[in-house]
């Protein structure tokens, strides 16, 4: 365990450079502003000085453009807007969202953004937003969707075939078929709700797989795009579940309050990521931009601040 | 006025099954026409002024809603019996009235040769029924679930044949589900266009002016108010001192006040508590929904959506006695002169979403119409948002005749979503034939045989009647379509024999289930009528 940085802020979340092997970049979203390393997570800059606040900024999410290596995008949900950065995270501009100021919970890009622009803001009240020019126009479409207390977003890898987007709500899941325009309720018992975390598998074009994390149920898989539901971890096992990636279809890896369980076998069987591993703080968010092969760099930001390699 | 009026009139058989045969035949021969793709109109004359053009509808459910009446009174027996049938399959689903008045008159006329001859009517009508159910299996089993807009946008086209139409509500549909609440408004050029509103909005605007402060748009906004329901006349401003106190000490920036009335003193109250907008905002606004019914469930949905509770004045509540926690709150308010916008109620979304739950599965179970239309307006509102629905034309003729088709479409397009589509074009029903073949020829008895093939050849005709509408000869075209196989029919447009799925021509589900339904159920009583009992005549009251 390296022990890299010690910041009293809590970290909301990571995003690597999808060409992070070769160009170290990674941004962590955190209280006091946006962070920027160039160097695979040794040192972090705060990518918010260029814009000389008097106050700190605080960056609730941050994401990085499918096509970073060329036109060098990177998002990130600040109190009531979205900054965007066309330099990797050097300069900004500010796009606001329709007030009263809503809290951005989660940003997802369509893995399609080089010809669609598409993005679209969670919020924690205000249900979702929705640009299609790349970050610069923002309106609510929440049509379908009766309950805008969004805590997580992940959007369908096979998006440009099957426009496919869920959201993790206070009282369950929604789902969206056709880019985030209408939402419709996905059979998720509102007993297990409500869901923090949500993964796709990387196949879900394919074997319509994913996982869903809840606050005092566990964890969940579905095989068949949301229509039937497992347990496969119990809340006993693992506290809330802050955090899911499934960066194989094999692979899972799942954050709970104080512990991080690696499943190689797509969720059956599940092991501690490391033995004796201990956290003084609840953990929040982790990224595994190389994947969960042994060797290969793993994040997790807790809530006391600390960003830790694994 | 003769003497004999005065007195009931009673009819006996035969006159009875040839006077209501009459009457059936000339509604289901006037609607006759309008069925398939390719339909022909039906003109209604005016009665006064005797030079203006005559209504053209190519709609079964309008034209049968538009005969009061026709000559000879055991005629109009038999044509207000299948009308009620049809106006109602008009309101309820907005389609399939022509299907069910040609399955209706089918059923009707073979049957009767039988029951004339001799045989049982209370029998056939039991094993009529029996049919039916078998049918209604079939189409079950054949039934194609629509998730897709293309499908939509098909299904839609099957009904107004209207391609700009039949796009729009296919994005419609797409974007806000099965409960869309879709206002179909006049539009101002001679395109179809719509727009999307997003929050729960209700009609039923401010109750005064003053309290606008978005003056562009000549509308009243709050964000993060305090909202406090109820139907009251709120006429004591010293009940309102209090409520506006309570919002105020608990830290809101805003205070939505609904009530059925206000007295002025009460306006002045809340327009005082708003003089420094920066530090609070008060809004009064009616209560939404006509009616106790309405009323009551919008406050009802309100309630859910807020998290507060509603002030009745049936329960004889009072503003004064309102506590912190009855008032809900939402993330923005507004209100113009006719609507009120919720959006972001603050109510539990495990509530709402229970609530929306329960409404849908009310819907989909009740039998009461107007409860049923008043559920699904709920439902519409509670999904977020609405759809307004332009529709322009050339004439005002033209735009009303497109507003009625659209509203047709959506009827359709709904039970689509709720129950599917069937292969489309009569094929679904030509498909459940064999079933009922193979039932007639193991039976012995002579009623349930009869009744089999009845509905067997019954069954055949909404296709005939769609050939000989579209110019074809129904014979030449029902061998090919047997030949091909179950599940093919005939795109008229194109004069071909086809996989009617695989050509995108369907039929809603919904409404094929409901027509066979209502046409089999409604002529197999229509079979059991024996005599006839006419009351004088009154003057004519408005029938719906």
């Amino acid at each position: 365990m390296n022990d890299t940085n010690q910041i009293v802020d809590p970290v909301y979340n990571f995003a690597a450079s999808p060409a992070f092997a070769s160009d170290q970049i990674i941004f962590a979203a955190r209280a006091s502003g946006l962070y920027r390393s160039m160097d695979g997570g040794q040192s972090w800059q705060n990518a918010f000085d260029s814009l000389q606040s008097q106050e700190p900024i605080p960056a609730s999410w941050v994401a990085v453009s499918p096509s970073f290596a060329q036109d060098q995008q990177v998002f990130a949900a600040v109190p009531g807007g979205v900054l965007r950065s066309e330099d990797g995270g050097q300069t900004w501009t500010v796009a606001m969202l329709a007030t009263p100021t809503p809290f951005i919970t989660a940003l997802v890009i369509s893995p399609n953004y080089a010809v669609d622009h598409l993005i679209l803001a969670a919020t924690m009240e205000d249900g979702v937003f929705r640009s299609t020019d790349g970050g610069a126009h923002w309106t609510a479409w929440n049509f379908g969707l009766f309950d805008l207390h969004i805590y997580c977003a992940v959007i369908s890898p096979d998006f440009s075939r099957d426009q496919t987007v869920y959201l993790g709500t206070e009282s369950g899941i929604f789902r969206s078929l056709n880019g985030g325009l209408g939402w419709r309720e996905v059979d998720f018992s509102v007993e297990h709700a409500p869901v923090l975390s949500l993964a796709l598998s990387p196949n879900f074009g394919q074997n319509n797989t994913l996982f869903a994390g809840t606050e005092s149920a566990g964890l969940f898989r579905s095989g068949d795009g949301g229509q039937t539901w497992e347990k496969v971890i119990s809340a006993e096992q693992v506290g809330s579940v802050s955090a899911v990636l499934n960066p194989k279809s094999v692979d899972v890896l799942v954050l709970g309050d104080e512990i991080i369980l690696v499943s190689r076998d797509a969720g059956k069987f599940w092991q501690n990521w490391q033995d004796h591993l201990q956290f003084e703080d609840q953990l929040l968010c982790l990224a595994a931009p190389q994947g969960v092969e042994s060797g290969a760099p793993l994040w997790v930001g807790l809530a006391n601040g600390e960003i830790m390699q694994v | 006025m003769t003497k004999h009026n005065h007195f009931e009139r009673v009819v006996f058989q035969p006159q009875t099954y040839q006077g209501m045969q009459r009457g059936i035949n000339a509604i289901a021969n006037a609607v006759r026409p309008t069925l398939g793709p390719l339909p022909r109109n039906v003109a209604i004359t005016k009665i006064k002024p005797h030079d203006q053009l005559p209504e053209m509808l190519d709609n079964a459910g309008l034209i049968a809603r538009r005969v009061q009446q026709i000559a000879g009174r055991d005629e109009d027996a038999g044509a207000m019996f299948i009308r009620q049938l049809l106006w109602r399959q008009h309101e309820n689903l907005g389609d399939g009235t022509a299907t069910t008045a040609v399955l209706f008159q089918a059923v009707y006329n073979e049957a009767i040769r039988f029951i004339v001859a001799g045989g049982n009517a209370m029998l056939i009508r039991h094993h009529l029924e029996t049919g039916m159910r078998l049918i209604l299996d079939q189409l079950n089993a054949l039934t194609i679930p629509v998730n897709d807009r293309a499908t939509i946008t098909q299904v839609a086209e099957s009904v107004c044949f209207d391609p700009e139409l039949s796009e729009i509500l296919g994005e419609i549909f797409d974007i806000m589900g099965t409960y869309a609440q879709v206002d179909i408004r006049s539009g101002r050029s001679r395109d179809i266009t719509r727009e999307y509103v997003g929050g729960t909005v209700f009609e039923g605007g401010f109750h005064t002016q003053l309290m606008v402060n978005d003056p562009e748009r000549v509308r009243a906004r709050l964000e993060n108010p305090a909202v406090f329901l109820s139907d009251l006349e709120i006429n004591n401003p010293e009940e309102l001192v209090s409520l506006v106190r309570q919002a105020l000490d608990a830290g809101h920036t805003g205070l939505v006040v609904m009530a059925r009335a206000f007295s002025d003193p009460c306006i002045g109250v809340l327009t005082s508590a708003s003089r420094n907008p920066q530090r609070f905002n008060a809004l009064a606004v009616k209560t939404p929904g006509t009616g106790l019914q309405e009323q009551t469930a919008f406050l009802e949905d309100l309630a859910v959506l807020t998290g507060g509770r509603t002030f009745l004045s049936i329960l004889a509540d009072s503003p004064k006695n309102v506590r912190l926690d009855d008032l809900g709150s939402a993330r923005k308010v507004w209100a113009d002169k006719e609507f009120l916008g919720v959006i972001g109620g603050q109510g539990d979304p495990i509530q709402i979403r229970q609530h929306v739950a329960a409404l849908k599965r009310r819907y989909e179970n009740i039998d009461d119409d107007d409860i049923r239309k008043l559920t699904l307006k709920r439902l519409g509102k509670l999904m977020g948002g609405s759809a307004s629905l332009f529709v322009g034309g050339l004439s005002e003729i033209d735009i009303n005749a497109k507003k009625e088709m659209a509203e047709a479409a959506i009827g359709a397009v709904r039970g689509a979503l709720l129950r599917g589509v069937l292969p489309g074009g009569g094929a679904a029903l030509l498909a459940c034939k064999p079933a009922l073949d193979e039932l007639a020829a193991q039976t012995t008895d002579l009623e349930e045989r009869v009744a089999y093939q009845v509905l067997s050849r019954a069954l055949e005709e909404p296709a005939r009647a769609i050939l000989a509408n579209a110019g074809y000869d129904p014979n030449v075209y029902l061998a090919r379509i047997a030949e091909a196989g179950p599940g093919f029919g005939i795109d008229v447009r194109a004069g071909e024999v086809v996989d009617m799925v695989q050509a995108g021509i369907f039929d809603s589900a919904g409404v094929l289930l409901e027509a066979v339904r209502g046409a089999v159920s409604s002529a197999a009583l229509a079979l059991t009528v024996d005599s006839l009992v006419h009351k004088p005549r009154q003057k004519i009251a408005n029938r719906p």
